[in-house]
């Protein structure tokens, strides 16, 4: 086959500001080319020179060898499906169909032989004479691709024209389109940020990302084989670990080494691995390669999304002191105030508020009416050293309670080979606080004021995990161990088996399933 | 969507007293002659025969409907291209040219009519000339911001499609531009026609008396003799032409939308 069209290094910009930074792009006779990308990649500024809307600032393409610099839009044997259609509003579905034939002046007879054939290969058949407002979505695309197609042209473009479509509609028209164009037989060119609709339809896939191309591939291979880490998340859903290539065929992550089939990079090198969560069998524990448990279930429709932990995160364990009951009556102001002992951050010391100690101590008051009552005072004088401080709450009546506030030295659990810092501190409630709290994990982070970071750049990190051994319904006084705990490593797998959550597992996968993506040219 | 419609009732209510009953009364003074009252009321056409057997009414009525047609031709003529190229420029330019069009009727029409008594005193122009610059230069905004806004709201991407399927410029233009924008057309032809035909002030301001217009004789009947049978009678006559003409271009742009 031969080069149809060539780009080459295009260059666009926009006062200034750089949309396309030089593409060179072979397309070849018949191909079915998808221009896939996020928006703002660039994907329908270049879609938009190719049609003639746009001058390209730089570089040349060339159509069947001839450069088609300066050619205008209506000289080009190129058409345009648009993005919202673009169908003539005054005009019927025929006379649509006819436009671009009437203007090159072909006899009536002719235009309505062709305009009823592109009819039937649309399958709009006795629709001539409707009027295109009153079409539904689906059928004013079959008149757009009727009207750019009657031209003949050589390259037909589409401008994301699935995009209004309802999601049946588009799986049944991306099918059509594709039957189309295997039908006429000439070059397509479309645009779209949909990777699904990408790997259906295209011969080719170009991926762009700012402006530059990201990989140029068939569908498998830009699925199988990304050359990097956008293209392979942008792609579909997948495994992303960072690793390091130990020799030619030996990859390592998580203190283990793989088995890999990709080589030629240089010893120790720090690359990205991706695992396809499909390609990852979930199998009887001991059995596979990597051993975790099941964090997560979730229906797809098609097939089961199961999250299944392999190393576990950075973890805490701190101490729930439950207490009695200890509201304080005021008869004379018919008054109850309540406020807990708490243990803070000797760091957190110089910073405090009283908003802080109230919400800390989760002090409050309320009257015989269940009605909140505003504190108005609060008295301490915490020091700034380790040791145990009395704070009271005091409201305009009187009605007032003392707790301890116990400040401690930060004790900081911190992971070097995660690169995971986390701290939490033991805390006090009532049986009452826990039974009434709405969103449990929630609150017991907050309680116990739990936090991790990343070591490297200070960063926060989400507390993941909050696990607890007591019935918060039926507590009681005594001491609890709460674990606070970061995302370890985690994978994502497909697969038509559903698993219960916390079953032990054993994950395998094959050497080939293991893709190895070079860390330059990712972000 | 009942309780909604309940809201209306206070607008009836004012359409009815202030539009309504005032059209009443001109065809009951029309039908009717001076000195009727409500007992001895009697139908008459003596109103409209004195219209029509006089032939110094029909021509007034003729040099209007002149008039006001060749300042509605003329004000296309200006507007469209003006509309357009307003419509080619960017956003923010276009706010500031529909700024400066609408700017001048910020001020009284009256007013704006006295200047151009003055500037058109010392040239020797004829009335109907002095008349016709004076109706123009009031009603031709009316013409651009009503062409203007059909053009704008118009789907940039037709013009792209036009292009893309062979048309040039110019065939863009006459097959896509022009009939999308008829409805803003007829808008403003109407709304440059109707106070056209209907203006007193203008011939009387820029006429030199001389000039005398359908809605100075109205004026006169009404105002001056005190007539209000006849000068009844020729609005009467006034409105049916202008229904009539409106039905006209309303007919037209169906017929265009038809294709």
């Amino acid at each position: 086959m031969k080069k149809f069209i060539q780009i080459k290094n295009i260059v666009k910009d926009f006062d200034g500001q750089i949309v396309l930074k030089g593409i060179n792009l072979d397309i070849y006779e018949n191909e079915f080319v998808t221009l896939l990308g996020p928006s703002g990649c660039g994907k329908t500024t270049l879609l938009r020179i190719l049609a003639g809307f746009l001058q390209q600032s730089d570089g040349q393409i060339f159509l069947d060898g001839k450069d088609l610099t300066g050619v205008e839009a209506y000289k080009r044997d190129i058409n345009t499906v648009f993005q919202k259609y673009a169908l003539f509003p005054h005009m019927n579905v025929y006379e649509n169909i006819a436009f671009g034939l009437k203007i090159k002046k072909i006899s009536k007879d002719v235009i309505e032989q062709k305009v009823n054939r592109m009819l039937s290969l649309v399958n709009l058949d006795g629709y001539a004479k409707r009027n295109v407002t009153m079409l539904s979505g689906g059928q004013q695309q079959r008149v757009a691709i009727a009207r750019a197609l009657v031209n003949e042209p050589e390259v037909l473009l589409l401008d994301e024209p699935l995009g209004a479509l309802d999601s049946k509609l588009r799986k049944e028209m991306q099918l059509e389109l594709k039957k189309i164009q295997q039908e006429v037989g000439i070059t397509f060119i479309f645009v779209t940020h949909d990777q699904e609709e990408a790997l259906t339809m295209s011969d080719k896939i170009v991926v762009m990302k700012d402006g530059e191309i990201q990989q140029i591939g068939s569908p498998t291979d830009i699925y199988n084989e990304p050359e990097n880490e956008f293209v392979a998340r942008f792609i579909g859903e997948s495994n992303i670990i960072d690793g390091l290539m130990v020799e030619d065929y030996k990859v390592m992550f998580d203190d283990k080494v793989y088995d890999s089939v990709d080589y030629g990079f240089k010893p120790n090198e720090n690359v990205d691995i991706v695992i396809r969560p499909e390609d990852i069998d979930i199998k009887e524990p001991n059995t596979g390669v990597l051993n975790g448990i099941v964090k997560s279930v979730l229906f797809k429709g098609v097939h089961y999304e199961i999250v299944v932990e392999t190393v576990s995160g950075t973890s805490k364990t701190v101490k729930m002191h439950i207490l009695k009951n200890h509201d304080r009556y005021n008869e004379s102001a018919k008054q109850k105030i309540s406020a807990n002992d708490f243990t803070m951050d000797l760091e957190d010391v110089a910073n405090i508020t009283d908003a802080e100690i109230i919400a800390r101590a989760n002090a409050q008051a309320w009257d015989d009416k269940d009605e909140y009552v505003s504190l108005t005072k609060i008295e301490y004088d915490i020091l700034n050293q380790s040791g145990k401080y009395a704070v009271t709450f005091k409201t305009s009546e009187n009605t007032s309670i003392t707790v301890t506030i116990s400040v401690v030295e930060p004790k900081y659990v911190e992971d070097d080979k995660q690169g995971v810092g986390i701290t939490a501190f033991d805390f006090y409630k009532t049986a009452d606080e826990i039974k009434e709290s709405m969103m449990l994990s929630t609150d017991l982070k907050m309680w116990a004021n739990a936090s991790a970071w990343d070591l490297e750049d200070d960063s926060n990190i989400e507390i993941h995990d909050v696990v607890y051994d007591f019935d918060a319904e039926n507590i009681s006084e005594g001491e609890f161990d709460i674990t606070f705990a970061t995302k370890g490593r985690v994978f994502k797998i497909h697969t038509t088996d559903a698993k219960l959550e916390n079953q032990k597992v054993s994950l395998d996968f094959s050497a080939e399933d293991i893709h190895i993506m070079s860390k330059f040219g990712s972000y | 969507m009942k309780s909604f419609a309940r809201l209306a009732y206070p607008y009836m209510f004012w359409i009815s007293i202030f539009i309504v009953l005032p059209m009443l009364m001109i065809v009951f003074y029309a039908f009717s002659t001076q000195g009727n009252d409500v007992l001895t009321l009697q139908f008459t056409l003596d109103n409209f025969k004195r219209f029509f057997s006089d032939p110094i009414f029909p021509m007034v009525l003729y040099r209007s409907l002149k008039i006001a047609f060749m300042t509605t031709i003329i004000c296309l003529a200006i507007g469209y291209p003006c509309a357009y190229l307003i419509a080619q420029m960017k956003e923010k330019d276009q706010t500031m040219m529909i700024l400066l069009i609408t700017l001048p009727m910020w001020i009284n029409m009256l007013v704006r009519t006295y200047a151009w008594r003055g500037i058109l005193m010392s040239t020797d122009l004829s009335s109907e000339i002095k008349v016709l610059i004076g109706m123009v230069y009031n009603f031709l905004p009316f013409m651009i911001i009503q062409i203007y806004t059909s053009l704008a709201k118009m789907d940039k991407s037709l013009l792209f499609a036009a292009h893309d399927l062979g048309a040039n410029k110019i065939k863009t233009f006459l097959r896509i531009t022009l009939p999308l924008s008829i409805p803003g057309v007829i808008a403003g032809i109407t709304l440059v026609f109707l106070p056209a035909v209907s203006s007193f002030f203008i011939p009387i301001l820029l006429g030199g008396g001389e000039y005398v217009l359908i809605g100075n004789l109205i004026e006169n009947y009404f105002v001056a003799s005190g007539d209000w049978n006849f000068g009844s009678a020729i609005s009467l006559i006034m409105a049916v032409l202008i229904m009539a003409s409106m039905f006209l271009t309303k007919k037209l742009d169906y017929g265009n939308k038809e294709g």
